[in-house]
């Protein structure tokens, strides 16, 4: 029964961005590299987090003086990526044995947001899945045994968000626009403040408003990256 | 760069660790507290119980009347069950689940107060049956044979196929706590099946199976580098302590012996509580005392023609092996090893057995019955009678009787091993023998070698007198007469036995009748209850400690632990026992100090250095010791376990014991999170694979890539090989 409930809540949370990644990653070892060195930026910007957490001893136990410095933390290495990948783009692209790498400018901000989120994914949920292996679940104290799925659920929501700001997050950088750049932050700290509301066990809405603003986030990113509902209801029809 | 990396992950290894942890908390509370039920083996059985290697998982179902159980066996549909039940209940639904163990996964065992446990005992109803000596007609097969032990349940030589927990009353809170769980998840018994329910994990994983012969075997052979042990012998130390010194007698013409038997240890099914007070310890403290007031009595400077062996013997819970390395040891002329015995200096022995099951029925009244217990012999009738009514005459001036029972079916006793092991001097007569217990045709303690068998089951009151630095206690006429105790006391009572069977045994040695106002005192048995059944934190064992030791606060506040243990640790009881003789009987000489107390000459006493009572050390000059009370099984070579003539009882070995209380999910959750992650998967790879595919058509507003390369350039760079 436990052991079920540990492959079900992996498949849930890993499973959509294993799908992004065999099918648009994998195969090209230049998208393997950014996407590897994008998880490794991540957990650079939560060490710092957390030596800051730790540093300061009296705001030790508010979660959301962390949770604060975690949400910075995490988009000025964003925007360090991008300094990057602006950088290395050149390079990256001569090496590459992939002509059509870099078509699309925001191509990059796509590979490393899904290496940003997976790491960000695999940090929150692997203590939990730890204790899915059973037997016993929560519900001694309190929480109930719908804690492990909504906490992978809540997980899939973060990957696939990190995904998505990413795209937006460069796309902003590139023009200049900071409402972009603005709705990324808004968005993240909403999300992270949205998970305070676990604590009062009132897990259904945390997830609804997160997959609104999921949802909200990934039409502006598919916007960014250039694409229109006409013309992917049009991708539908035959080809001319 | 790796080093570095390597310092982040293990950082953030630690970081999450440290969550796992509190979410851990959150999921299982600890039970502290629990004492489990173990494993022993003997040479063709194991017994007792055994979780498996993870644990036994199962949801919880509070016991509350007999009914309960027999829904568990036959109705329970989402078992197998961990049934919590009070001892109350206990013996009366144990049958049920021993008989139908498929649904049970555990027993959880707990002491309330509110509730009167009537009877708690798990040894056999004829305790050591195969160990007994010729004549006895105890049976335990037989429905409606003759029993002394009624109410035994036999757990502790059965093989038990679940797991058991005992947890006594101070850890009431731990039952309040699954009490709680339970009320909120399991309540509704029919619904049991998909809903999350109260579940309890009970583990005590044995390493021993089969039987002795076979863990012996397994405990020898080991593994390349990695030893393996996985049962050891029971066993520990057997205490004497003879009135005169023997080292310088003639050879040739001993005194002869009169052999003062009671028994240390008792059992329990439950690994670390096994309190004994009617079982054993009023028959050691009455021994002690015994010794304690027959030393002042006899003057010191004579030379009598009779000796007194004083032997506490160890592991008799366990087919006598304490009696029967003694006995196997006079057969062979090897016990004391200082001027060993042989079986024919030794005309009378009185064992002091299970005596303290009376007491508490006699509470009100300053009478105790006590039974004389002696083989059916034609010519030893006068010896023992005479013995019996100097004993029975003596008591009658305290208003207890002693009745006297000749028969071949005596209760269990280490008379058996006698019987058994010298047979020539015991069936010839030679070896009178006496046992003395208060009970007659069936015990009187429905608590026998059990983990209730405490203090409360013998009425036992401590009065917390003081003692001054000169280590002199209370007379009984000052206690008495000052209303400090009344004469239905059992200290009082104790200490009259004591008295009476000292001037009885005066009597043997000196030919003479006990003309002095020597007694035993009623506040030394009160101090020294209190020490073997309250707190080892007590007066008595920090004057009996010895000198060099620390501080006196590494005596534990609970009782003394009476369990025989496996013989290659020394267990604390004996020593305690034999230290309280040596004090109370030996020679003391304060003004020597540690390191020349050790230099003297022991051939013919042995010197220890105690703190004393005034915890300032003193050197004391004694002729106890301690002798090794290990079964013959295991000394003799090439011995045939099956045989069953001696103990074979080996102890399994074990990592860790543990109980905990949680949540076990109803699947519902997973169930949840498959067809989630099944949808969700499906949808993004559909909507990735598409849009890859279509990714010209539907970007048609992509940003171009700021720097547009030439054909050219990445000819040159795809020569170069990097």
């Amino acid at each position: 029964m436990t052991l079920a409930e540990f492959f079900s809540c992996s498949l849930l949370a890993f499973g959509a961005p294993l799908a992004m990644f065999a099918m648009t990653i994998a195969n090209d070892p230049v998208r393997i590299i950014i996407m590897i060195a994008a998880a490794f930026c991540w957990l650079l910007s939560f060490l710092l987090s957390s030596l800051v957490w730790y540093a300061v001893v009296p705001l030790r136990s508010y979660l959301a003086f962390g949770m604060v410095f975690a949400v910075i933390f995490q988009e000025a290495f964003r925007y360090g990526m991008y300094r990057l990948l602006r950088k290395t783009e050149a390079g990256l692209k001569e090496i590459s044995e992939n002509h059509e790498i870099g078509s699309n400018k925001l191509e990059m901000a796509y590979v490393s947001g899904l290496g940003f989120g997976v790491m960000s994914g695999a940090f929150a949920l692997v203590n939990v899945l730890a204790d899915s292996v059973g037997p016993g679940t929560l519900g001694l104290r309190n929480g109930t045994e719908y804690f492990f799925v909504t906490s992978a659920a809540m997980t899939l929501c973060m990957i696939l968000l990190n995904t998505f700001w990413s795209v937006i997050f460069f796309s902003g950088c590139d023009e200049n626009n900071y409402y972009k750049i603005g709705w990324v932050i808004f968005s993240h700290f909403l999300v992270s403040s949205l998970s305070f509301l676990n604590r009062q066990e009132l897990y259904a809405v945390t997830i609804l408003l997160s997959y609104i603003v999921l949802i909200i986030t990934a039409v502006q990113a598919y916007r960014c990256a250039g694409g229109t509902s006409k013309s992917f209801i049009e991708s539908f029809t035959v080809r001319s | 760069m790796k080093m570095y990396q390597l310092g982040v992950l293990s950082f953030f290894c630690f970081i999450a660790l440290s969550q796992s942890e509190r979410l851990h908390e959150q999921i299982y509370s600890s039970i502290e507290g629990g004492a489990a039920c173990f494993r022993r083996l003997n040479g063709t059985h194991q017994a007792g119980c055994s979780s498996t290697d993870k644990g036994a998982v199962g949801p919880v179902l509070m016991i509350k009347e007999i009914n309960d159980a027999l829904w568990l066996t036959q109705n329970g549909t989402a078992g197998p069950y961990i049934a919590v039940v009070s001892t109350a209940l206990f013996h009366d639904i144990i049958e049920e689940f021993m008989n139908n163990p498929t649904n049970v996964a555990g027993i959880l065992v707990y002491e309330d107060a509110y509730q009167i446990t009537s009877a708690f005992t798990h040894d056999s109803k004829c305790p050591n049956e195969y160990s007994s000596g010729p004549g006895s007609t105890c049976s335990s097969s037989e429905p409606e044979g003759f029993v002394w032990n009624e109410k035994g349940t036999d757990l502790m030589r059965r093989d038990i196929p679940f797991p058991m927990f005992f947890l006594p009353e101070s850890r009431i809170e731990e039952i309040k706590k699954i009490e709680e769980c339970y009320q909120r998840y399991n309540l509704d018994r029919n619904a049991h099946s998909g809903k999350p329910l109260c579940s309890v994990q009970l583990h005590s994983f044995m390493f021993a199976a089969v039987d002795t012969v076979v863990c012996l075997r397994r405990s020898a052979s080991s593994a390349i580098l990695t030893p393996t042990k996985v049962c050891d012998p029971l066993g520990d130390q057997n205490v004497y302590y003879p009135l005169f010194s023997r080292a310088k007698e003639n050879k040739e013409a001993k005194r002869p012996v009169i052999l003062v038997t009671a028994r240390i240890d008792t059992a329990s099914l439950f690994d670390g509580i096994s309190p004994g007070a009617a079982s054993s310890v009023v028959g050691m403290v009455t021994l002690l005392n015994t010794a304690e007031v027959l030393r002042s009595m006899i003057p010191m400077s004579k030379t009598y023609g009779t000796n007194v062996i004083f032997t506490l013997l160890n592991g008799e819970a366990f087919d006598y092996i304490g009696s029967q390395k003694v006995a196997y040891d006079i057969s062979r002329g090897a016990w004391p090893p200082i001027m060993p015995l042989s079986p024919t200096d030794i005309p009378l022995h009185i064992e002091l057995g299970q005596i303290g099951g009376a007491l508490l029925s006699h509470r009100d009244e300053e009478s105790w019955p006590l039974y004389a217990f002696t083989p059916n012999l034609s010519n030893n009738v006068d010896k023992v009678s005479e013995f019996v009514n100097a004993l029975s005459s003596d008591l009658k001036q305290y208003n207890m009787s002693l009745v006297m029972t000749a028969t071949d079916n005596i209760p269990p006793s280490s008379l058996h091993s006698f019987r058994r092991i010298l047979k020539n001097v015991t069936e010839s007569g030679s070896l009178t023998e006496i046992l003395i217990a208060d009970h007659n045709a069936q015990f009187t303690n429905m608590f026998y070698n059990s983990a209730l068998d405490d203090y409360t089951k013998i009425g036992f009151d401590y009065h917390n007198i003081t003692v001054g630095s000169d280590g002199i206690f209370l007379q009984n006429d000052e206690i008495l007469a000052k209303g400090i105790m009344n004469a239905t006391e059992i200290q009082v009572k104790i200490s009259r036995l004591a008295t009476s069977l000292a001037r009885t045994l005066y009597k043997k040695i000196t030919d003479e009748e006990y003309t002095g106002a020597n007694q035993a005192s009623a506040h030394l048995v009160d101090e020294m209850m209190y020490c073997f059944l309250r707190s080892q934190m007590c007066r008595l064992l920090l004057a009996a400690d010895y000198g060099n030791s620390g501080g006196t606060e590494n005596l534990p506040q609970k009782p003394t632990p009476l369990y025989v243990g496996v013989s290659a640790y020394s267990l604390t009881a004996p020593v305690f026992a034999g230290h309280m003789l040596a004090l109370f009987t030996g020679m003391h000489f304060p003004e020597l100090n540690r390191t020349t107390c050790d230099r003297i000459d022991k051939s013919e006493f042995s010197y220890l250095y105690l703190k004393g009572w005034n915890n300032t050390g003193v050197c004391i000059q004694t002729t106890m010791n301690f002798s090794q009370a290990i079964s013959p099984a295991f000394v003799e070579r090439d011995y045939d376990y099956a045989s069953g003539f001696y103990s074979t009882w080996t102890e399994s070995v074990w990592q860790t014991m543990w109980a905990r209380v949680f949540v076990a999910a109803s699947g519902n959750g997973a169930l949840a999170a498959f067809i989630a992650g099944a949808v969700a998967t499906a949808i993004a790879a559909f909507l990735t694979f598409w849009i890859q595919r279509n990714a010209q058509r539907i970007f048609i507003n992509a940003p171009t890539g700021s720097l547009v390369s030439t054909d050219a350039t990445t000819g040159i760079l795809r020569t170069v090989n990097c």
